[in-house]
Order: C-alpha cells, then structure tokens, then sequence
C-alpha cells in the first residue's frame, strides 16, 4: 500500500515539474502565426527546458481558455467582451488585460488596383454591401471581392467596431482562416479588398491604401493618428505568476519589444 | 495613486451617467487620457478592464442587446378602474325607460418594446391584457365560470381565464427617406383624429405613409418675409437662429398621413364549393380595407400660440365576411333583442371626411386648447336606403368641439377636459367610435368631462363623467355597446380611474 502511495506522489510531482516548465498560449492568429512564436524561440534560449504549446485559432479562443482554465497566457487582438468578462467573473476569474504590441489594421487592395486611398465612410460602405463596385469609389469598374477573417477571429470584430460601426459584413464577403489566406487571395484577385494586421501588409501582390490620408506606420499607430489602430493583449487570470510571468515580462522588455517591431508590429514604447 | 484618481474619475462617470451611457463615457475619458499623455494605455486597458467587470455585475449589464439596435425603449402603464355605465330603454318598448346599469371593478396592463435599428429602421412591440380591439381592461370577477354551449364549467374565484396576454402593437418602419415615415404592421394609429372616430385602444393593422415638413417663416422689421426649411427625420424641428431684430416668426408643421389598413381578410378567396349567401345575397370573397388620406398643418405663432387642423378623407374597399351585410344599427319599431339582432357592424356606404382641429395656447404656464372635430359621410342616403329607412339620408354628420385646460406631465399637474359630441347615425363607422364615451354607438348626443391629478411623475388619477341622449328618435342606436338596450335612449358613465405609467 505504501509503494501505492509513493508512486502515486512521485507521478503527480513529475507531472507538476513538467507542467512548470511548459507554457500554454492560446488565442489569436494575429499574434499567433508570427510573433509569439518568435519571441518563444528567444526566451526558450534563455530559458533551457522550457516548452511552448501554442495554439492560434482566433482571440475567441484565448479568452475562452483563460476562462476554462487551459491556457496560462490568452492572446487577443481585442478587448474582451463584457458578455466573456462576465462568464468569466462568475467562474472567479480576473481577466487582467496587458498590453503587449499596437497593431495597424491595414486594408489591401489587390497592387494592380488603381485606388490608392480610401475615406473611413467608403470603408464602411465598401465592407457593408451599400458599395459593390470600384468605379463607385473612384476605380476601374468591376464588382468587389470582400475577404475578411472569420468569426472567431479578434480582427473581425474589431474591424467592424473601428471601421464599420457595428454593422454586419457584406452577404457575400468571403471568410479566410487568418491574415495570411487573405493577403495571398487579395493578392490573386484584381477585384479583392480585404485587411491584414501590418505585419502582413507587405506580402506580396497587395498594397496597403490610405484612410483619409494616414497610412499605417509605426509612428502613426503610436500617436493613434491612423483610424484603423489596435492594441493586442495577453489575458491572464489575475496578475500572472512564475513562467507566464516571466514571458510576459520579457514581451515587455527592450528585446522582446524588438521581436515586435521585426514581426511588423508596433512597440508599446 | 494617479491610476485610483482616474479609476474614481472613470468610475463616477461610469455610474452618475446612468447604466446605458456608461460604457462609451468612460472609453472616451480614458481615451482623452491617453491622447493628453496623462495615463499609459495599459493603465487605460486595466481601468477599462475592471469597470466591464463592474457593469457586468449591474443588473443592466446582464442584458444583451444585438447589435444592429441602436435605441431600446421600455415603455407602458397599469391601470385600475371603477366603471359605472347604465343605459334605459326608450318609452315605447317593452320594459319602458327601465335602465340597465353595468358596475364593474377593472384593470389594465401595457408592456411595450420599442426601438430604432441600424440604418434608419425602427420598430415596436406592445403587449396588452384583453383581445378586445377597442379596450385593454379586465374584470375582476368576470371568469368565475365559463359557458359553452349547454355545459357550464366553475372557474372559482379569482380565475386566470379573462387575464390574458395579447399582441396589441407589433410593427416595423422606415425613416430613411427625407421627411418620410413608413410604417407596416400593427401600429398606433398614425392619423390625427379624436374619439368621435377612432376609440383610442385601436391600433389598426396594414401599412401608413406619413410626411411632415417644416416651414419657418420670420418677419423682419421691413416687412419682407424669409422662408426657412428644417426638417428631422425624428420629427423633431430643429432650431434655426434668428436675426435678432426680427419681432415674430411662424413656423408651420405640414404633413400628409396616408394608410391603407386591412379591415377584414376574407379566408379562403375560393372556397371549394358554392360560394355562400346571407339573406339571398352572395357573399364577397374579397377583402375589405379602409383607406385614409390626411393632409394638415399645424401654425406656431409666437408666444405659444398654435393652430392644427387636419382633414382626413376615409373610404373603404371590398366588404370582407365579417362586415359585409348592410349595416342597420336597431330598429324602434322592434323589440329590443330583435332590434338588437339586427346588423349592428355594416361598413356598407361608409364616404365620409373627417376635419380634426385644435387651437392652443397658454394662461402663464398653463396651457388651455380648444378642440373641435366635424365629419359628413359622402353616402349616407345609400346607407340609410340599405338600413330600410330611406327618408334618414341626413343623417350623415357628426361634430364635437370642446375645451381643456392643464396638463399631467409631472407631480401636481392637473388638467380638465369637457366637450359636447353629436352623431348622426350614418356619419361615422359605429366599428372605430370610442367605446367608452357613447358605449361605442352612433346617434347620440352628449357631454363628457375629465378631470385628472398627477399624484406623482409615474401616478395619475382621473376622474370621467359623461351623459348622452339618443338623437333621431325614429332611428336605433347603432353599434355593439356593452349595454344590452337598443335603442339606447338615455346613457351615462362614471369612471375613476389610478394610472401607473412607466
């Protein structure tokens, strides 16, 4: 019975001691498919041992496992929404919000495209159905393609918060998986217009218009000059403890801030 | 020690701003914050984070709201009534001036949705006890046992059978058009009208077309007048500045209603079979609808002086089968339960124009209207010919004209109301008549007066009296009433009534 018990205590402290060495990240693509991974890679240099698990399948999904309990670090492209916040608080959940890079929400046209800026009106029209054709807007004539993320994805409602005034996509727009799969359709399509976190706005065949007048910069998403800025977020459950804090304090820090920056992020600071 | 300064900020705005406003405050606050360099963003984000924490907590931020509604509004009222209302029989019938008199305890409850949506729609959504068409109330007591046919089942006392839930207003419209309201569905009447034609609880069904624009018209110390424009989309005039040498203007409210409403649906349009017949007549198998066509205008003169007066034109189309045999509206020469039996609810021969006007103006802050309405029916000879007396053609008029003073908007308000109506027997739809005031019949004449007392912004007493004689003694009185007499030669009401308004 002894050996029982011992063994027993022995697995659950294994288990715990590789638990403590593993970090569960979960949530956005945006942050997901390019930057988390790259700063994963620099503080595991730092940190021997140390294993990631990371999972981008939209914000939906990182503040869903914040409330749940599976991931230890939830990354978002937007705030969490009073109804999750909620769900969270009855469970005795703290969703604590750190800001962690800006992202510009650039919109790509196809780059041979004549269009080459856009007012915020015409976004919210282009976007909503009420224009359907380029030549309303100045183009060559020709129906418009309208890709945008799908409906899990933190980028799809902030977009339609920040450009579209809550209103629903166009019927016929077109869900992609992530900004990837946007950029490289826009990028086959003359007649497609979709939009991409900045990290991805030089992929190739696009171009990124103007929104009455402001590109997206580095200098224009800090001073929030551009409409289309965001801030991205890890959501943890409180104040974060032992490794989600120490990889959060080194996403905060001079280095991980210039993984930002490389990714085609925007530094906090 | 900043951040809590910000917190207490962000926080006092969160809750002195009310629930609903809350939310957009403080995000702008916080985002001013951050433009003016005076917080960092991810102070902004934890300040943000924990008042959506608080709000959710709220009983407000419980509720979820789609997004496409832009406006939400929780509206109605509850009321409790006594009722006395009586009746007597003319000399010449069996039972001779015997009076029949109804006293009843009642209540009535209103629950209503309304909105506007994204894109300029708007719609609204009312629930209302009674499926009455002209009323909302319930009778205490009046379930206690219920009849079909030969059985006759005990409710007991203070049964659920009469408390019902019905759909009084379900309806959706447009404003996106400049000056132009359209409205479809089951909706508050969209005419100017009064009692004399349409019971207030009536809220018809089909689809209305409204319009209104504003003219401002200023008279300057030469002489000349200048025409301004304003127009809203909520019907609410926008101010336009004045020299201020100008001594006086005119602004005038014109607008057009326009409605087609189905009275009743014929169902099946074909039915298998020989069609059917009342009285040797074929039935119509086609649907009844009344028409209305209304323009007016209201002047605003200076020192809140103001004249409205707006004609509406009313015709109908197709007898449906409910409506469809001759209206008769009583017989003097019958019995009373045969004169009773005859057809009471004909909308046969029904031409007739309806002119509502109103003219208002104010004692120190009190404000005093004189209010008339007149209306003729283009065919009353054919209606009096299809009801068997074809020497009553002229009996085609009816008019009110009245006087109020006060109003009931907020605690200790009190207003007066008390007016003369007179109805001809063919003049009006004995359907639509208000069905307090005259007990929903037609060839009556009367007087009414109303008194009420706002006890509180929420809570009103009123106070109703009203008294009426038949007019044309050769005639019935038509319409079906809630007293069992007809011809009703004398009536009276009493009602006290307590108000919760919401």
């Amino acid at each position: 019975m002894k050996r029982i018990y011992l063994s027993l205590i022995t697995a659950i402290a294994l288990i715990g001691s590789v638990y403590a060495d593993r970090l569960v990240i979960k949530g956005s693509d945006t942050l997901g498919a390019k930057l988390v991974p790259q700063l994963a890679e620099q503080f595991k240099a730092g940190h021997s041992g140390t294993t990631f698990d990371i999972a981008a399948e939209g914000s939906t999904t990182g503040i869903a496992a914040i409330i749940d309990g599976t991931a230890q670090i939830g990354m978002s492209s937007r705030r969490a929404k009073s109804s999750e916040v909620g769900a969270a608080s009855a469970k005795g959940i703290n969703m604590k919000p750190t800001v962690v890079a800006y992202d510009g929400i650039g919109v790509i046209v196809n780059a041979n495209n004549p269009i080459k800026s856009l007012t915020k009106k015409q976004v919210e029209q282009i976007f909503t159905g009420d224009i359907a054709d380029w030549s309303a807007v100045g183009g060559s004539g020709g129906k418009i393609s309208i890709y945008t993320r799908n409906t899990s994805s933190g980028t799809y409602s902030e977009f339609k918060e920040l450009a579209m005034k809550k209103r629903d996509y166009a019927s016929g727009s077109q869900k992609m998986a992530g900004n990837e799969q946007i950029a490289a359709e826009v990028g086959k399509n003359p007649a497609g217009i979709g939009y991409v976190g900045m990290a991805y706005t030089k992929a190739g065949g696009v171009k990124v218009v103007s929104i009455d007048g402001a590109v997206p910069s580095v200098k224009s998403v800090q001073d929030h000059s551009y409409p289309y800025w965001r801030p991205t977020f890890y959501y943890t459950n409180g104040d974060p403890s032992g490794l989600a804090k120490e990889f959060l304090d080194f996403t905060l820090s001079s280095a991980g801030q210039k993984i930002v920056a490389q990714v085609g992020f925007v530094p906090i600071k | 020690m900043f951040k809590r300064v910000i917190y207490f900020m962000a926080a006092a705005s969160f809750i002195l701003g009310g629930v609903a406003a809350q939310a957009q405050d403080a995000g702008a606050l916080l985002d001013l914050l951050v433009r003016k360099k005076l917080i960092s963003d991810q102070e902004a984000e934890e300040v943000r984070s924990e008042l959506t924490k608080q709000f959710t907590e709220t009983p407000a931020g419980k509720w979820k709201m789609s997004t496409p509604i832009t406006e939400l509004e929780i509206y109605g009222d509850a009321r409790l009534r006594y009722e006395y209302r009586g009746g007597e029989t003319a000399g010449n019938v069996s039972q001779p001036n015997d009076w029949l008199e109804r006293s009843r305890e009642r209540y009535r409850l209103r629950i209503g949705l309304r909105g506007t949506l994204a894109d300029d729609w708007f719609f609204g959504v009312r629930l209302e006890t009674s499926q009455s068409n002209r009323s909302t109330n319930v009778t205490f007591g009046d379930d206690t046992s219920t009849t079909s046919g030969s059985t006759t089942t005990i409710n007991g006392p203070f049964a659920k059978n009469s408390d019902g839930i019905n759909v009084g207003q379900a309806y959706l419209g447009y404003k996106g058009f400049r000056d132009i309201t359209l409205t479809g569905g089951k909706m508050p009447n969209p005419l100017v009208t009064t009692l004399m034609v349409w019971d207030a609880d009536i809220n018809p069904e089909g689809v209305a077309e409204q319009w209104k624009h504003t003219f401002t018209l200023n008279f300057g110390q030469s002489g000349l007048a200048q025409a301004e424009q304003s127009y809203s989309k909520d019907n609410k005039a926008l101010a336009i500045s004045k020299p201020a040498s100008e001594p006086w203007s005119l602004k005038i409210d014109v607008f057009a209603n326009f409605a087609q409403f189905v009275y009743d649906n014929t169902n099946p349009d074909n039915p298998v079979g020989p069609q059917k017949t009342t009285d040797g007549r074929l039935n119509p198998r086609i649907d009844a609808w009344m028409m209305a066509w209304q323009v007016g205008a209201r002047f605003n003169f200076p020192k809140n002086y103001y004249f409205q007066v707006a004609p509406v034109l009313y015709n109908y189309a197709g007898n449906g089968d409910t409506f469809n045999v001759h209206f008769v509206g009583g017989d003097p020469s019958l019995s009373n339960s045969a004169s009773l039996a005859t057809n009471q609810s004909g909308i046969n021969s029904l031409l007739f124009l309806e002119v509502p006007a109103e003219f208002g103006f104010k004692i120190g802050e009190l404000p005093v209207r004189i209010f008339s309405d007149f209306a003729v029916n283009f065919n009353a000879d054919d209606r009096a010919r299809a009801a068997g007396f074809p020497d009553e053609g002229d009996q085609r008029y009816a008019f009110m004209i009245g006087a109020g003073i006060g109003q009931l908007k907020a605690k200790g308000d009190w207003q007066i109301q008390a007016w003369y109506q007179y109805t001809d027997q063919y003049a009006v739809d004995p359907n639509l008549v208000d069905s307090d005031i005259w007990d929903s019949r037609v060839n009556m004449k009367g007087v009414a007066v109303t008194g009420g007392y706002a006890i509180s912004d929420a809570v009103i007493f009123n106070l109703t009296w009203g008294y009426a004689w038949r007019v044309d003694k050769r005639l019935g009185t038509g319409g079906t009433g809630d007293i069992g007499i007809n011809p009703l030669d004398d009536y009276q009401i009493f009602q006290a009534d307590l108000n919760v308004r919401f």
